[in-house]
């Protein structure tokens, strides 16, 4: 069973949160709301020292993280903890390769199997995964591809080939978090990955409210949303206020949850 | 011995190198490695470079025969590359040109790049100023901070200064906040990496244009000495100035061949920069080497008292030359470096860079009184005006900003 392969055909939501961020007890109850509204999917954001594709606001919920020296093994171990409320949602990690790397492949594939449905492995690209992959699948775990709006259609063939869970479609070249939203852009890139694969698009990079989400619903053919750097982003506007902030977040989710 | 033929058409130098980077920079990368494959069939390029090398750097830099430091040393006859004397001071000018060449051929109009000591800094804003194109660079603030001379010269030479705040704020940190502003202009802009570091194409790229390096010094010695040299030594941080001068020797077995890394307040300490002494394999800014880690993978700080040298990864290419035993890599503390800086100063009349003054302090420590006969060539790779500042602090003279 992966609950990947039963996503929703339209509106899925996806809710990016870093693992240990701020610590690991507040951690707990951030995943915990975020699971009590059962998203379509949680990606839980492994820390890394040097996420260098990602923007400040992820990059210093890492730093935080890191700082209350959070491990590999205690991220791990709060996804499966989390698991036990999994319900319908699908699990995906996102992580850098060097994490899983020292990690040990195996070992980090016995730790998720069973509880996570996907991995996102940001700097692992389509010329490095052969390997990678088929460890995975056969542990039922898709590895999600991304596409890039510098990805020429020759390339995203190549990319889509046999892909599982959903696709991620970065919606701005940019990092995460940062720049506007080109809808007719999106549309027309996501119409051209859509000819050549069948699971669904989801856009993410830079989505920050209700309206972003209701504009990629209206104006593009998206399957859905990943919501990430503002949902931080909410924690660091309210002073880091745990209470506030999770009163906050399922205001938030309820709104976009359309 | 097999013919040295790396890396492979992916970018391994063995297990080493690659592209390990995000969807958004695998189609510039995939570009940039093209666009470099076409330029270096093209005579025109070698020719445009060629000249550029001869009138605006001053090449060929000399070959100088360090008579007092060898007395001193009573070992080898030693040889300096002198690459400080090219213009701005430092190899680094070498791959910049190299590199504006193709972003010109490949209609870039806005150039990045992250700099350490401020020499790669300085040098890219040199040939931005020559080329005419917007220039930005991204330096950690506590480089800024211990490299001002050279902060100065950027911003003379028309270039806009960003600093970077994350992380240790040094070169590490301003290799991935330009890596990301690149991600973010993708279009327009063309990033010039300053070492043998990054992700396929650049660790390949960067050591062929510094390999006039060592290209050079190979017809040098041979017209001085009638010879090949026993050794060569160079300073490595992420290792372009040590490939340059490496890489054309590589096919000959009998030069042997020493790296020298900066480590800090030493290799066993947690404040090193000593990245093949004390590190492991891992993955930092696109590519598989050694880098300074701890067990989850994160990458550790580094510290060196020379800023080129303070970077917790090394060029694939160094890793995969150490694992096949062709280089040998040692450590050099900041306090034997700071002893040899002075010691070549008073000998030689040369002041060197704090980097070069780890291979320095190498050299020193292991020749003394032994390979008499041999024929060492060193990489004088960059002058010490940047490190006034920082060497009078730390020997304790007075030097009033």
């Amino acid at each position: 069973m992966n609950n990947l392969d039963s996503l929703p055909k339209k509106k899925i939501l996806s809710l990016f949160m870093t693992c240990g961020f701020p610590s690991l007890s507040h951690s707990k109850k951030i995943f915990n709301e975020m699971l009590s509204h059962q998203p379509d999917i949680i990606e839980f954001g492994l820390p890394f020292s040097d996420p260098m594709a990602d923007g400040p606001i992820i990059q210093e919920a890492n730093k935080i993280a890191l700082g209350s020296k959070l491990s590999t093994q205690q991220s791990l171990d709060l996804i499966k903890y989390l698991s036990k409320s999994k319900n319908n949602t699908s699990f995906v990690i996102m992580c850098y390769l060097n994490t899983v790397r020292k990690f040990g492949l195996n070992k980090f594939i016995n730790n998720i199997k069973s509880i996570v449905d996907g991995i996102i492995i940001v700097d692992l690209p389509f010329e490095e995964e052969s390997a990678i992959k088929k460890s995975l699948s056969k542990n039922n775990i898709h590895l999600i591809k991304l596409i890039s709006p510098m990805t020429d259609k020759k390339r995203s063939q190549k990319l889509l080939k046999g892909s599982k869970g959903f696709i991620y479609y970065i919606s701005a070249t940019g990092i995460t978090g940062s720049n506007k939203l080109d809808y007719k852009e999106i549309n027309k890139n996501v119409k051209s990955i859509k000819k050549m694969s069948s699971v669904p698009v989801l856009v993410g990079f830079g989505i920050k409210s209700k309206k972003d989400v209701i504009d990629i619903s209206k104006k593009t053919n998206a399957d859905g949303v990943i919501i990430g750097s503002a949902l931080i982003q909410k924690y660091f506007d309210l002073k880091m206020d745990l209470n506030k902030y999770l009163k906050n977040l399922k205001k938030f989710i309820q709104e976009v949850k359309v | 011995m097999k013919k040295y033929k790396q890396p492979s058409t992916v970018g391994r130098f063995g297990e080493f190198g690659g592209m390990y980077v995000s969807e958004t920079l695998m189609p510039l990368l995939l570009n940039l490695d093209k666009s470099y494959k076409k330029i270096q069939k093209d005579k025109k390029f070698k020719k445009e470079l060629n000249d550029l090398f001869k009138n605006y750097v001053g090449r060929p830099s000399s070959l100088h025969f360090a008579k007092n430091l060898s007395k001193y040393i009573n070992g080898p006859k030693i040889y300096f590359k002198r690459d400080e004397l090219n213009h701005t001071g430092a190899h680094k000018i070498n791959n910049c040109l190299g590199q504006i060449l193709l972003a010109k051929k490949m209609g870039k109009t806005r150039i990045i790049a992250e700099t350490g000591a401020g020499q790669h800094g300085v040098a890219t804003a040199t040939v931005c100023a020559l080329f005419g194109l917007p220039c930005y660079i991204y330096m950690g603030s506590k480089d800024i901070e211990r490299q001002k001379p050279n902060v100065f010269r950027m911003k003379l030479l028309g270039a806009t200064i960003i600093p970077v705040e994350s992380g240790s704020k040094s070169l590490k940190d301003a290799m991935n906040e330009a890596l990301r502003d690149w991600i973010k202009n993708v279009r327009d802009t063309f990033y010039i990496i300053g070492s043998t570091a990054g992700p396929h194409p650049y660790p390949k790229m960067v050591r062929d244009f510094q390999s006039v390096i060592g290209k050079e010094a190979r017809e040098q010695i041979l017209k001085l000495e009638k010879k090949l040299p026993d050794y060569l030594i160079a300073c490595v941080g992420g290792g372009s100035n040590a490939m340059g001068l490496f890489y054309p020797f590589l096919n000959d077995k009998k030069v042997k061949i020493i790296g020298v890394e900066a480590a800090g307040r030493g290799a066993k300490t947690q404040e090193t920069a000593a990245t093949m002494t004390s590190g492991t394999p891992g993955i930092l800014h696109g590519s598989y080497s050694y880098v300074l880690q701890d067990n989850d993978g994160q990458i550790k700080e580094a510290h060196s008292i020379s800023a080129g040298l303070d970077y917790p990864g090394v060029g694939p290419e160094h890793s995969y030359l150490k694992d096949i035993k062709r280089v040998k890599y040692f450590g050099i503390t900041d306090k034997e470096a700071l002893e040899a800086f002075q010691t070549c100063s008073k000998l030689e009349g040369i002041i060197p860079a704090l980097e070069p003054s780890h291979a320095l302090a190498y050299l020193i420590k292991a020749f003394k009184n032994k390979h008499k006969n041999k024929v060492v060539i060193l990489n004088l790779c960059g002058r010490g005006d940047k490190d006034l500042f920082t060497a009078a602090k730390a020997i304790g003279f007075d030097a009033d900003e």
